[in-house]
C-alpha cells in the first residue's frame, strides 16, 4: 500500500491501515473480516485509543488483498483462529501512536515549541499552554513529512479511554437499519444470476443433463457445465431457480463418496486397532503405570460431522472483465478466494480483485473458497456480472463439516488416584482439504500449473512450508492436569468427507472427550468432579481461577433444583481459559438446560460487552452442536437438508447465560470461540448427574 | 404478471411472474436489501416483513398473495426521519453480531409492540421462537424489546418512530 500524503485528495496515509484528509475524515483499514465477531468495532477501537480520537469517529473498510494484510500467525490474509485481537493488539496501537507522534511533531514544530510537551485529545494536537489547538485534518501534509526515530511509546494502561471500557458496537446502526451489505447484497449493473446443481456424493462427476430442456426455460440465459456441477444462468434468480427444477443432471458417481455414517466410524474403528497412531505428546511411562495401576479405566466417544449453518447462505458476484476479474464476496480468507478465482480463469492472482463484504456468519465455513470458485467459473463464461446464491439445502448438503471423530481414552487409577492418561484420537486432519487454495495463497507469483504441487508440498513439508497442522489434536496435547504418565496419540484416517474449520476446530471435539472422560474419573473415583478437577491444577493459577469462579457463581455446593443436575467441564482454546457449570434437566421427553455459569480469563479485554456476547453466542453454538448437531451419510448422501431437520437452538430454549471476566493486565487471546468446547461435556456430564447414565455419543438425547 | 404493492408507503407497480416470492420482488426488483434470505422455507425468519400489518415470511410469500397489499420492510420502519424505537434499542443493547438475521427479528419485535405494548416475557419469547439467529444474540434481543416494552416508546412504536 502506498503511503504519504496526496495533494489532490488531501489524504495522508501514514501506514498501511489509517487514512486522514484535510478535512478531518479518518479511515481505517480493517484486514480481519466481520463476521458477527466485533473486529470492526475492536481494532478501530485499538487504533482510536492511540490515535486519540473517538472510534465512532473512524469509518472502517474492507481490506483489499496485500502483503501487509497478512495475519502474521498464518502468512495467509485470513480471519480465524480467534486470533483478530491478539495479532493487532501491538501492530494496530503503534500504528495509531505513531501517527498521533508525527501529528504531534508537525504541530510542534509550527508552534515552535517542544513535542514533548504538546498533547493529543479528540481529534487535535494542543499547544503547550493548554488553549491553542489544531485540529488534525490542517495538520496531514505536515505530519507526512515527520520521521519518527526509534520506537514510539504506546500510551499506560491507566491512560487508556476506550480500551477495557468500550461497550458499544460500531456496525449496531447498519444493521438494524437493513443498510449493512453483505455478500448477498451487491448490486452491479447488467447483473445476472446464476445457481449451481451439485452432485450429491461428494466427487461425482456430470455425465450428462438435459440442456436444451433447461435452456428454453423462462429467463435463461445459458446452461453449462462447470467443474463443479452444471450453472444455469438467468436474467433473474428465481427463474434460476425455476429452470434448476427441470435440470435433470446424469451423474458418474463410480469415484464418489459413496460410505454411510456406520461405516465411517466402522472405518475409523478399524485404523484404530490397526494403528495405536503418531504419538503427539508423551510424558513419564503410560505402559508402566497401567501395569502398575491396579485399575484401568476405559471409554470410547464419537462425535458426528456438523454443518456451519451461517444464517447467510454461501454466495459471491463476479465480474470478468477479458483482462481482470473483480469479486464480491463474504469471505474470510481473501487471498485464498484469489487463488480459487485465477484457478478457474485465464488470469493470474494479481489480476483478481476480491472486495470483502460483510458476512453474514463465517464460523470457518468462509475459509474455503468454493463459493468464489464457482462464481468466477461463471463469470469467465458469461462476461457479465453475476451473481451466486445457494438454497439453504445446497448451503446443509455441500457444506465442509467439522470431521465426525473417534476417542479411545484410557486411564490408570492406582489407589484412587489418576496415574496416567492414555488418548487416541482417530479421524482427519484439515489442512490436507485446505492447502489446495491456500499453499499457493502463500506463493502467489507461482504459475498456475504448480497449484496443485504447492498443495502437496505444503502437505509433505507439514512444519516446515506450512505450520504443522493441529487441528486434530488442539487442546488434547494441552491436557492441564497434573498427571505424570500421558500418551497421546493421533491416528490419522480420512474416509473423503469433505471437511474444515468449524467454530473452536479441534478443542470443539477433544473438549468432549477430554472432560466427559475427566468426570468418569472423578466419578470412577468417588470424588466431586469439581474436587477431583482441582487437586490436579496445582501451579495452573489461571485454570483454578476461572473453574473457582464458575463453582461460586453456579453455587456449585448448594442443592441442585429437583429434576436438574450439574455438570462442571475446563477448558482451555485458543489461549483463553474457560470454565462453565451447566444446570440442566429432562423436561417432556426433551433435554431443557437450565443455566450456563461461565467464567473465561482472557487477558486484557478491550470490550467487555462483545466479550460477554461472544462467550454467551460460543454456548449457543455449543448447546446446539450438543442438543442437535448431526449431518449423517447414507450411501455417500448427506440425509439433511434444512433447518427442519438442522435444528438451531430458538430464543424460547435458551438457558440463562451469566459470564464473569477475569480482569487481566496478560495480553488479549481470542474470544469468538472458547466459549463452545466447554459447554458440550459440560452439558452432558449435568445429564449424567441427574441420571446416571454416560453418554458417549454426541448428540446428547434425553433417552439414553 | 401486472401487479402493484405499496411498500413502505410508496405505490410500486411490477411485471413479474406470480409465484416469485415477495422476497426476491423486494430486493431484486424493488432494491430493498435489508430484507433477508436464510431458509426459503419459512423456517428461519430472515425475510419477515409485514403484509396488511401481519408478519409474513416473504421468502414464502408468492407476490401474487400480496398483490395490492402493504408491505412494510426494514427500510420503512423507521418514520419522519427518526429510527424506530425498537432499532434505537437495538443500537443502544449492542444486539448484532454477525447481523444477518437481525432485519427479520426486529419486524418480529414490532409486530408484537404493534398489537402487545406491554407484553411479558413469556410473550415476547413466544414473539421472537420463529427468528433463529446463529450468533446467539438470543438474551440482547430481550433486552432491547423490553428496554421498550411498556414504556411511552413502545406506545409510539405501534403509531410511529419513537421519540429519542
Amino acid at each position: 500500500m502506498p503511503t504519504g500524503y496526496k495533494e489532490e485528495t488531501g489524504e495522508w496515509k501514514p501506514d498501511a491501515w489509517l487514512e486522514i484528509t484535510t478535512s478531518d475524515e479518518i479511515h481505517f483499514t480493517l484486514a480481519r473480516v466481520e463476521m458477527g465477531q466485533g473486529t470492526y468495532t475492536g481494532l478501530t477501537t485499538l487504533i482510536a485509543e492511540e490515535l486519540e480520537v473517538d472510534p465512532e469517529a473512524i469509518t472502517p473498510r474492507f481490506a483489499p488483498v496485500a502483503p501487509e494484510y497478512r495475519n502474521p500467525l498464518y502468512k495467509l490474509q485470513l480471519t480465524g483462529g480467534s486470533t483478530s485481537i491478539s495479532t493487532s493488539w501491538e501492530p494496530l496501537r503503534t500504528a495509531g501512536a505513531s501517527a498521533r507522534q508525527m501529528l504531534i511533531m508537525a504541530a510542534a514544530r509550527v508552534w515552535n515549541v517542544d513535542a514533548d510537551k504538546c498533547t493529543a485529545r479528540q481529534g487535535r494536537v494542543f499547544h503547550p499552554n493548554g488553549l491553542d489547538s489544531v485540529r488534525y485534518g490542517q495538520l496531514v501534509e505536515l505530519a507526512s513529512k515527520e520521521v519518527i526515530r526509534g520506537d514510539v511509546a504506546l500510551k499506560p494502561a491507566s491512560e487508556w479511554k476506550y480500551i477495557g471500557k468500550q461497550r458499544g458496537r460500531l456496525d449496531a446502526r447498519a444493521k438494524s437499519t437493513g443498510t449493512a451489505v453483505y455478500g448477498i447484497d451487491v448490486e452491479l449493473p447488467g447483473m445476472v444470476y446464476t445457481v449451481v446443481s451439485r452432485p450429491s456424493q461428494h466427487g461425482g462427476r456430470v455425465k450428462a443433463f438435459n440442456e436444451s430442456e433447461v435452456r428454453a426455460m423462462r429467463g435463461v440465459l445459458d446452461v453449462f457445465e462447470i467443474e463443479r456441477g452444471v450453472a444455469i444462468v438467468a436474467d433473474k434468480y428465481w427463474r434460476a431457480r425455476k429452470a434448476q427444477s427441470a435440470l435433470k443432471v446424469e451423474w458418474d458417481n463410480s469415484d464418489a463418496f459413496s460410505l454411510s455414517t456406520s461405516e465411517v466410524f466402522a472405518s475409523y474403528r478399524k485404523a484404530a486397532d490397526k494403528d495405536r497412531g503418531k504419538s503427539e505428546r508423551s510424558e513419564g511411562d503410560y505402559e508402566g503405570a497401567v501395569k502398575k495401576a491396579g485399575k484401568v479405566f476405559e471409554a470410547e466417544y464419537s462425535q458426528p460431522y456438523l454443518a456451519h449453518s451461517t444464517l447467510e447462505p454461501m454466495n459471491a458476484t463476479a465480474w470478468y472483465k477479458g483482462d481482470s476479474i473483480e469479486v464480491w464476496a463474504p469471505t474470510q480468507a481473501p487471498d485464498l478466494g484469489r487463488i480459487a478465482a485465477a484457478r478457474v480463469t485465464d488470469l493470474s492472482p494479481s489480476d483478481v480483485t476480491i472486495h470483502t463484504t460483510f458476512l453474514g456468519g463465517g464460523f470457518g465455513r468462509r475459509l474455503t473458497q468454493d463459493f468464489i470458485e464457482e462464481a468466477a467459473a461463471v463469470a469467465y463464461r458469461v462476461k457479465k456480472p453475476v451473481k451466486l446464491i445457494w438454497s439453504r439445502e445446497e448451503d446443509t448438503q455441500h457444506d465442509l463439516y467439522r470431521p465426525a471423530m473417534l476417542h479411545r481414552m484410557q486411564a490408570s487409577l492406582e489407589a484412587d488416584q489418576l496415574t496416567g492418561w492414555h488418548h487416541q484420537i482417530v479421524g482427519p486432519q484439515l489442512l490436507d482439504w485446505y492447502v489446495r487454495n491456500a499453499a499457493p495463497a502463500q506463493y502467489p507469483w507461482a504459475p498456475k500449473f504448480m497449484y496443485d504441487t504447492l498443495g502437496k508440498v505444503g502437505l509433505l513439508a507439514e512444519g516446515i512450508a506450512t505450520p504443522k497442522d493441529m487441528s486434530a489434536i488442539e487442546g488434547a496435547i494441552e491436557y492441564p492436569y497434573n498427571v505424570e504418565n500421558l500418551d497421546v496419540r493421533h491416528t490419522h484416517t480420512d474416509p473423503g468427507v469433505p471437511v474444515t474449520f468449524w467454530r473452536s476446530v479441534g478443542y470443539s471435539h477433544n473438549g468432549f472427550a477430554v472432560e466427559t472422560f475427566m468426570d468418569e474419573l472423578a466419578h470412577e473415583t468417588g470424588e466431586d468432579p469439581y474436587q477431583f478437577r482441582r487437586k490436579l491444577l496445582k501451579g495452573q493459577p489461571r485454570h483454578l481461577d476461572v473453574l473457582d469462579r464458575a463453582v461460586r457463581m453456579a453455587g456449585w455446593d448448594t442443592p441442585v433444583p429437583e429434576g436438574r443436575g450439574r455438570g462442571i467441564a475446563l477448558f482451555k482454546s485458543f489461549g483463553t481459559f474457560v470454565a462453565q457449570v451447566v444446570e440442566a434437566g429432562i423436561e417432556n421427553g426433551t433435554i431443557k438446560v437450565y443455566k450456563v455459569a461461565c467464567a473465561v480469563d482472557c487477558g486484557q479485554v478491550v470490550n467487555p460487552r462483545i466479550v460477554e456476547d461472544q462467550i454467551e453466542g460460543g454456548i449457543i453454538f455449543g448447546l446446539t452442536a450438543a442438543l442437535y448437531g448431526e449431518i449423517t451419510f447414507e450411501g455417500g448422501q448427506v440425509q439433511q437438508s434444512n433447518f427442519h431437520d438442522v435444528q438451531l437452538m430458538r430464543q424460547y430454549e435458551r438457558p440463562e447465560v451469566t459470564v464473569d471476566i477475569v480482569p487481566s493486565t496478560e495480553s488479549p487471546t481470542g474470544v469468538g470461540e472458547p466459549g463452545v468446547p466447554p459447554v458440550i461435556p459440560a452439558l452432558g456430564n449435568a445429564l449424567f448427574a441427574l441420571t446416571g447414565k454416560r453418554q458417549r455419543t454426541l448428540p446428547l438425547k434425553a433417552d439414553a | 404478471m401486472a401487479l402493484s404493492l405499496t411498500v413502505n408507503g410508496e405505490q410500486r407497480s411490477l411485471d413479474v411472474e406470480g409465484d416469485t416470492p415477495l422476497l426476491w420482488v423486494l430486493r431484486d426488483e424493488l432494491g430493498l436489501k435489508g430484507t433477508k434470505f436464510g431458509c426459503g422455507v419459512g423456517l428461519c425468519g430472515a425475510c419477515t416483513v409485514h403484509l396488511n400489518g401481519q408478519p409474513v415470511r416473504s421468502c414464502s410469500t408468492p407476490v401474487e398473495v400480496a398483490a395490492g397489499g402493504e408491505v412494510t420492510t426494514i427500510e420503512g420502519l423507521a418514520e419522519d426521519g427518526q429510527l424506530h424505537a425498537l432499532q434505537k434499542a437495538w443500537i443502544a443493547e449492542g444486539v448484532p453480531q454477525c447481523g444477518y438475521c437481525q432485519s427479520g427479528q426486529i419486524m418480529s419485535a414490532a409486530h408484537l409492540l404493534a398489537t402487545n405494548p406491554a407484553p411479558a416475557r413469556d410473550d415476547i419469547v413466544a414473539a421472537m421462537t420463529g427468528n433463529l439467529c446463529r450468533c446467539g444474540t438470543y438474551s440482547r434481543i430481550i433486552a432491547a424489546v423490553e428496554s421498550v416494552a411498556g414504556s411511552s416508546l413502545a406506545y409510539d412504536a405501534s403509531v410511529a418512530g419513537g421519540e429519542n
